[in-house]
């Protein structure tokens, strides 16, 4: 589950949690980031990972961010319904016309599919991807 | 006489299962261990554990509590990887997936095969990337036949396969 903390704190402004993985949104010196960690390999992570997309989306709006750096670089493997997610995320950056911003990808070489995965993305959405 | 080095010869991994969902993550750790093993010096390893980890995901739901059987070859020589999953599924299911996979192979390039999948897979439900996920990511190409109550997911491929390549020259 989700669960919002005070502004300021250390701790992450957004975070969820399943047994496998966990996604956090900091605010850091060198701007935002969202950090997923361990693996998001569940039946339908959606149901957890699309609701926290929603927040930290909302969260980048009101912020007038142009863009943020999503962490994968703890992140083991995500599936294909987890995946989705992105795409989702991707999906609603295009919806928000003049306040879009840009995802800012920082892999793992160790974890090869990220590669592919992210190839991909930046494919689906040029403007929205970027991979570090 | 020395024996020939085992990467020359086609390499065979069999495993019957009744997996619950929560040995999918295992089961892709060992494949990526036992390709790496298998081919030292080639990259296909997480390409390969990509698909048998997507494969594998699609066929547990449709099992229905019966055994998933994975065979995975790989073929220096023959310069071949071979990844066949099959599971119990109904006449429905079959054609379902016939129908899906036949709409993803009508496609010639791979990626825009998946990013019609992108963008028409449904956000808040499981299902619809899997597929074009592994023709594109894991450079394999897919065929689905039926034996009596069970069908077979087959993805094959080139063990030394080429460069991604993508509009604009970008490569992985």
């Amino acid at each position: 589950m989700s669960s919002p903390s005070l502004p300021g704190a250390r701790t992450p402004i957004i975070q969820v949690s399943e047994e496998k993985y966990s996604a956090s949104l900091h605010v850091e010196p060198l701007g935002t980031r969202v950090h997923f960690r361990g693996t998001i390999s569940t039946v339908n992570p959606a149901g957890v990972l699309n609701p926290f997309v929603d927040q930290v989306h909302e969260h980048l709006l009101k912020a007038g961010a142009k863009d943020v750096r999503v962490d994968f670089t703890e992140l083991e493997f995500c599936n294909s319904s987890g995946f989705k997610s992105f795409i989702y995320w991707i999906q609603k950056i295009q919806a928000a016309g003049d306040k879009q911003y840009r995802l800012r990808f920082i892999s793992s070489p160790a974890r090869k599919w990220q590669r592919t995965s992210l190839l991909a993305l930046s494919c689906y959405s040029p403007n929205a991807v970027e991979i570090g | 006489m020395t024996e020939p080095s085992t990467t020359t010869r086609p390499i065979y991994l069999m495993l019957r299962m009744k997996p619950p969902w929560v040995f999918v993550d295992e089961i892709r750790r060992f494949v990526e261990s036992f390709c790496a093993c298998a081919c030292p010096g080639e990259t296909r390893e997480a390409q390969v554990a990509l698909a048998v980890h997507e494969l594998m995901q699609n066929a547990i739901p449709h099992a229905g509590g019966e055994n998933v059987d994975l065979t995975l070859q790989v073929d220096p020589i023959a310069d071949r990887i071979e990844i066949a999953v099959s599971n119990p599924a109904t006449e429905e299911q079959f054609l379902d997936f016939k129908r899906r996979l036949d709409r993803i192979n009508t496609e010639p390039d791979p990626l825009q095969s998946y990013l019609r999948a992108m963008s028409e897979a449904p956000m808040n439900q499981r299902g619809g990337l899997g597929l074009a996920r592994v023709r594109f990511e894991a450079q394999l190409e897919l065929s689905i036949t039926r034996e009596g109550n069970r069908i077979t997911v087959l993805a094959w491929g080139r063990l030394r396969a080429p460069l991604l390549q993508v509009p604009g020259g970008i490569h992985v």
